[in-house]
């Protein structure tokens, strides 16, 4: 888990020969990450059981923890499936709460300002009677400042993010127009206040996608993911795709690892996921860095559908 | 006096007034300019003086050096809620030196695709949003792009600003502005935060920013709306958003529409969206979003 200089790589010297030789120190993750794959074929079944395993043999134990658990919501639109899955957020916090932790939900959508109609229209209200108790819109919030970030000497982020003991990535398993795939990492995009910086956050677009991707999740590091897998969304993500139906969740500390794993699973090979390339100097991303647990991403994969502009990024 | 509905979402806001005069976005919490600009119109000769004052008195004092407003205490740079503060100043009849130091800022401020460089520039990259940069909004953030909420609002703020104010630019401003509403409209016919389509597909409108998209376009010689009220009707009929539902409201009101009360319960937790009802009812002060020369 320690990161290495590279300076000392072979790379570096051609970097000197080149004339390059000022070439600024990168790490390089070191290690191995666990990511658990359990299979799970539909919403109906109780997943509490479910994922109280996959955080049990993920090695977590959030006891005593305020845990902030992010899912993401963006548009709703009946006849696809854009956010995570109600179902999903309610057991992951039945069990969370089984387990001891302080738990809280909280969401920033991207697109729309209304969250509470978003949650309403998405079905969170519906399926959880005492969300009202236990949501906040992380856009509203109140705000603290979390230092420097995405190219802003004081960068403000919600209070209820900052408080978090952990913050549990939520996100549905997508394709995504812009990104190539958004999974745990890029749900932290709904991190960002949108109170302070507009719908859409877009200081994070001129930042650039992949850079703010890498940076909000170089800033929290306290993490885990579930991401829900059960119907993904494949093609014209991260909102007008068609569903996919995948019949997984996948958990993990090592947001990269776990997005990895994803990406294989998925059909994209993501090495070639710009984010993810990057990525590799705090996370597992190469194939023997991550130890898998629970079922083999090749035994479950299902190529989802791209668009054209990352047909590139196809896993052979 | 004020119609149930709008009483019990009048009492819900001064319940919530923070004691440094302002209101948080949920009761309880911290101030931001926005809900408190918006809890001032709904309030606006409804409370006392004292209690208007106390959050005038925070608007007024949280106007940074160059004319913008701060969206908070907490934050020290340019916010796109100027815009807010600017059409409170007209509410109130203030049109002193900090009113027009604000609209100068509004003025020197673009969607930062509309800059000189950036429309240079513009002719040899790919413009892959879409958008027409001759026709410049406002943005969330400086720096950024302009959409549709932060044009609106400032479209809202400038025509209010106009009689008080001589500068052609300002005109001009407008103009602009009402042009890239209108040229950001969606296949559907509504707006949603400002791109007609990604990648080639389009996209959809949102109940919201439709209503805010109509409330900018106020006045304009340009625009034919007849269709686009069609929309925003019929969004208005499928909504359940209360930020949504609001926003038509005041929007469908002042373009003349004759709509029903609203009557889904109160959620006084959400200060912004209760304030938006008040002014959104029948007689709630939307009439105070009209731009100066439109008839009342």
């Amino acid at each position: 888990m320690t990161p290495i200089s590279r300076r000392a790589w072979p790379v570096a010297a051609a970097g000197v020969l080149a004339g390059c030789g000022k070439e600024p120190e990168k790490p390089v993750f070191r290690g191995t990450s666990p990511v658990t794959v359990l299979k799970a074929d539909s919403y109906d079944i109780d997943l509490v059981p479910l994922i109280l395993r996959g955080i049990e043999m993920s090695g977590l134990s959030p006891k005593g923890k305020r845990v902030l658990l992010k899912p993401n919501l963006v548009e709703f639109d009946h006849a696809t499936a854009i956010n995570t899955h109600p179902r999903v957020v309610v057991a992951a916090f039945e069990a969370f709460q089984a387990l001891g932790a302080d738990v809280v939900i909280g969401e920033g959508p991207g697109h729309r300002r209304d969250t509470f109609g978003l949650t309403e229209e998405a079905g969170y209200w519906s399926h959880f009677k005492a969300l009202d108790d236990h949501f906040v819109d992380l856009n509203r919030d109140d705000i603290a400042s979390a230092g420097p970030l995405l190219g802003r000497s004081d960068f403000f982020a919600a209070k209820t993010v900052l408080s978090a003991d952990l913050i549990v990535s939520l996100p549905k398993m997508k394709t995504h127009h812009w990104a190539g795939a958004t999974l745990s990492m890029k749900n932290f995009f709904g991190l960002v206040p949108g109170s302070v910086y507009g719908w859409p956050k877009n200081p994070l677009h001129y930042h650039g996608i992949d850079n703010s991707i890498v940076a909000l999740n170089r800033r929290f590091r306290n993490t885990f993911a579930i991401v829900d897998g059960i119907v993904g969304m494949e093609g014209n993500g991260p909102i007008q795709g068609q569903p996919k139906p995948m019949g997984v969740l996948a958990f993990g500390s090592d947001l990269a690892a776990v997005d990895a794993t994803c990406c294989r699973m998925m059909g994209i090979d993501p090495l070639k996921v710009a984010y993810l390339q990057t990525a590799m100097e705090f996370g597992a991303v190469l194939p023997d860095q991550i130890e898998q647990r629970g079922e083999r991403p090749s035994d479950v994969r299902r190529d989802f559908l791209l668009i054209s502009e990352f047909s590139h990024i196809r896993l052979s | 006096m004020p119609g149930t509905y709008r009483k019990e979402r009048l009492d819900a806001l001064l319940a919530a007034q923070n004691d440094d005069g302002g209101w948080g976005y949920f009761a309880g919490k911290k101030s931001w300019l926005e809900p408190t600009v918006y809890s001032l119109l709904a309030l606006h000769a409804s409370t006392d003086d004292s209690r208007w004052n106390r959050g005038w008195n925070l608007v007024r004092s949280w106007q940074l050096p160059d004319g913008s407003w701060r969206a908070n205490a907490l934050t020290a740079e340019p916010h796109w809620s100027t815009a807010l503060a600017i059409t409170l100043h007209c509410v109130r009849q203030e049109f002193d030196q900090s009113f027009h130091k604000g609209v100068q800022w509004l003025l020197s401020t673009t969607g930062e695709e509309s800059t000189a460089l950036s429309r240079f520039v513009g002719l040899f990259v790919e413009n892959h949003l879409g958008h027409d940069r001759k026709f410049a909004g406002w943005p969330w953030v400086p720096g950024t792009t302009a959409w549709i909420e932060p044009t609106s609002h400032s479209l809202v703020a400038l025509k209010k600003a106009a009689p008080h104010v001589n500068s052609g630019e300002l005109r001009r401003r407008i103009v602009l502005a009402e042009g890239m509403i209108l040229r950001r409209r969606c296949a559907d016919g509504g707006w949603n935060y400002g791109s007609r389509e990604a990648l080639g597909i389009h996209l959809p409108s949102y109940p919201e920013t439709t209503g805010l998209a109509l409330l900018g376009l106020q006045s304009c010689p340009e625009a034919e709306l007849s269709q686009d009220i069609a929309r925003a009707m019929s969004l208005l009929g499928q909504t359940q958003s209360r930020l949504g539902r609001a926003w038509l409201g005041i929007s469908l009101r002042n373009l003349g529409q004759n709509l029903p009360e609203d009557t889904r319960p109160l959620y006084p937790r959400d200060v912004l969206s209760t304030s938006l009802e008040a002014l959104a009812s029948p007689g709630g002060g939307h009439a105070l979003l009209r731009p100066a020369a439109l008839p009342a």
